[in-house]
């Protein structure tokens, strides 16, 4: 799922308009994303699930708060937080050099993926369900610490020219190596932790920054198009939990 | 739900919507003093846009927890119960559905459809990234009752895609790979997180080993599918020549 293109919305016409327009054009596809497993719950509860009619009754209540959290969710994304990572984009090619870019957006993987739906609820899960898991925050960073690292190893790669097949392969093999000799428990852990994050707000934003830098990168305008940006920053956490849970 | 319960709820979902959201805030305005220097009416908008999420982000905590949690459990413990062969069928058709209905993945599609010309249809990537997700989560589903442990399924899986690397177009390649996280967005990774952890306390295994690795399966099957399409296509040598 992913927040409407904020061009799209009707901003130029004052704050309240676009935030309504915003909020309007992003409840279709939240309802259409919804509904079908709402659909798939409510066939389980009449076949096999049985549950007590007031715990279906809160899980349809819940449902609806799921709807319109990701309502405001897209909405905010689209009129803020989306335009700050095209401005900082914007911005940092004409202040900084290379490097810096990479600190940045390093930093942005890192606090996006701190506020990622997905990230929070798995950690919060992993620590409910054992003791010996990681806790919730340590795990949070460590998921952030993953993303932050390799979104500035995936522009790093850019500068220096470094084609996209050997830093997948040294990443792809960095992750089953690790997971063979990590402890067994923090081998699921982190490869769950891998395909929570880039998701609603992590992915909008670095994509939308790094489009914004890619000229001065690469040294040309739009060379970084489907640079498997987001499938290496996907690729951090993973390798970060295993290598964690193996040296600790 | 008592009414004790929702209010302790919302203290520790507003707490923890205030420390996830809190550091970008922050962060954004140190950029801004140092280099952005945006007009006053740039970062309103900015910071509105930021409450505005945070409160979003709360909300869907809340429902999560109320709802998707707690039944994602249910069903996870029911599906559990079940006799195999039900078992992968439920998977199947909790896979495929929840796929189906996911934005992410259709845009996944028109990208691929682009990059290879127009030669392979959206509508093919849209049911082989389904159709892979539907396997994967009744393989994952297969996995947690008979204690499987999950680098029997993700090593070969991700050696598959290492040895692709050098066989694919650099197209498909980056999309493959990018491929990865858009199955699965903020709906089915939280109740097929809970479903894999209910179905894990039936199954009486460690939660953390056989509860946890679902999602996973899910990410990787969109990466092999957008592969495969990428080798048939290859296979198959259609002249739709892909730049990169």
């Amino acid at each position: 799922m992913s927040p409407p293109d904020v061009r799209a919305s009707g901003a130029g016409r004052g704050t309240l308009w676009g935030i309504l327009a915003l909020l309007r054009s992003t409840l279709p596809e939240v309802l259409r994303a919804i509904a079908p497993l709402v659909g798939a719950v409510c066939v389980l509860q009449a076949t096999v699930v049985h549950a007590p009619l007031g715990q279906f009754l809160q899980f349809l209540v819940g449902a609806a708060l799921v709807a319109a959290g990701l309502v405001l969710l897209f909405a905010g994304i689209g009129h803020g937080v989306l335009p700050m990572g095209r401005f900082i984009g914007a911005e940092l090619p004409r202040k900084g050099s290379p490097w810096l870019i990479l600190g940045v957006a390093g930093a942005m993987g890192f606090v996006t993926t701190l506020a990622e739906p997905d990230v929070l609820i798995l950690a919060a899960q992993v620590e409910a369900a054992s003791d010996a898991g990681p806790g919730r925050l340590a795990l949070i960073g460590l998921i952030a610490a993953g993303v932050a690292l390799f979104t500035a190893a995936a522009l790093a790669r850019v500068v220096l020219g470094v084609g996209l097949r050997p830093m997948l392969a040294v990443a792809l093999a960095a992750m089953i190596g690790l997971s063979l000799v990590a402890p067994a428990r923090w081998v699921p852990i982190a490869f769950d932790a891998g395909s929570v994050t880039t998701g609603v707000l992590t992915a909008p934003v670095l994509l939308a920054l790094s489009l914004g830098t890619s000229a001065v990168l690469a040294g040309r305008a739009g060379s970084l198009d489907g640079f498997g940006l987001l499938g290496l920053a996907s690729a951090g956490p993973v390798v970060v939990v295993l290598l964690v849970g193996w040296l600790r | 739900m008592t009414a004790s319960g929702l209010a302790e709820l919302l203290v520790t979902t507003c707490s923890s919507v205030a420390l996830a959201v809190a550091p970008l805030a922050l962060l954004f305005l140190v950029f801004q003093v140092l280099f952005l220097r945006l007009p006053v009416d740039a970062v309103l908008r900015i910071l509105t846009g930021t409450v505005l999420a945070a409160a979003g982000l709360g909300l869907f905590l809340a429902g999560v927890g109320i709802a998707f949690l707690p039944f994602g459990r249910l069903v996870g413990e029911a599906i559990a119960a079940l006799p195999p062969g039900l078992v992968v069928a439920a998977g199947l058709i909790l896979g495929f559905v929840t796929t189906w209905s996911e934005p992410a993945v259709r845009i996944l599609a028109d990208q691929v459809e682009e990059a290879s010309g127009g030669s392979l249809p959206g509508r093919w990537v849209l049911w082989a990234v389904c159709i892979g997700v539907a396997v994967s989560v009744a393989v994952g589903l297969v996995r947690i009752g008979h204690d499987v442990p999950l680098t029997w399924l993700l090593v070969p899986g991700y050696a598959l895609v290492l040895g692709s690397l050098w066989f694919g177009e650099d197209a498909f390649v980056a999309i493959a790979i990018d491929a990865g996280g858009v199955a699965t967005g903020p709906l089915a990774n939280s109740f097929l997180l809970a479903l894999a952890l209910g179905a894990a306390s039936v199954a009486g295994g460690d939660p953390l080993l056989q509860g946890l690795g679902l999602v996973a399966l899910i990410a990787l099957a969109p990466v092999l599918s957008v592969m495969a399409l990428g080798l048939i296509l290859r296979g198959r040598s259609i002249t739709g020549r892909v730049r990169t």
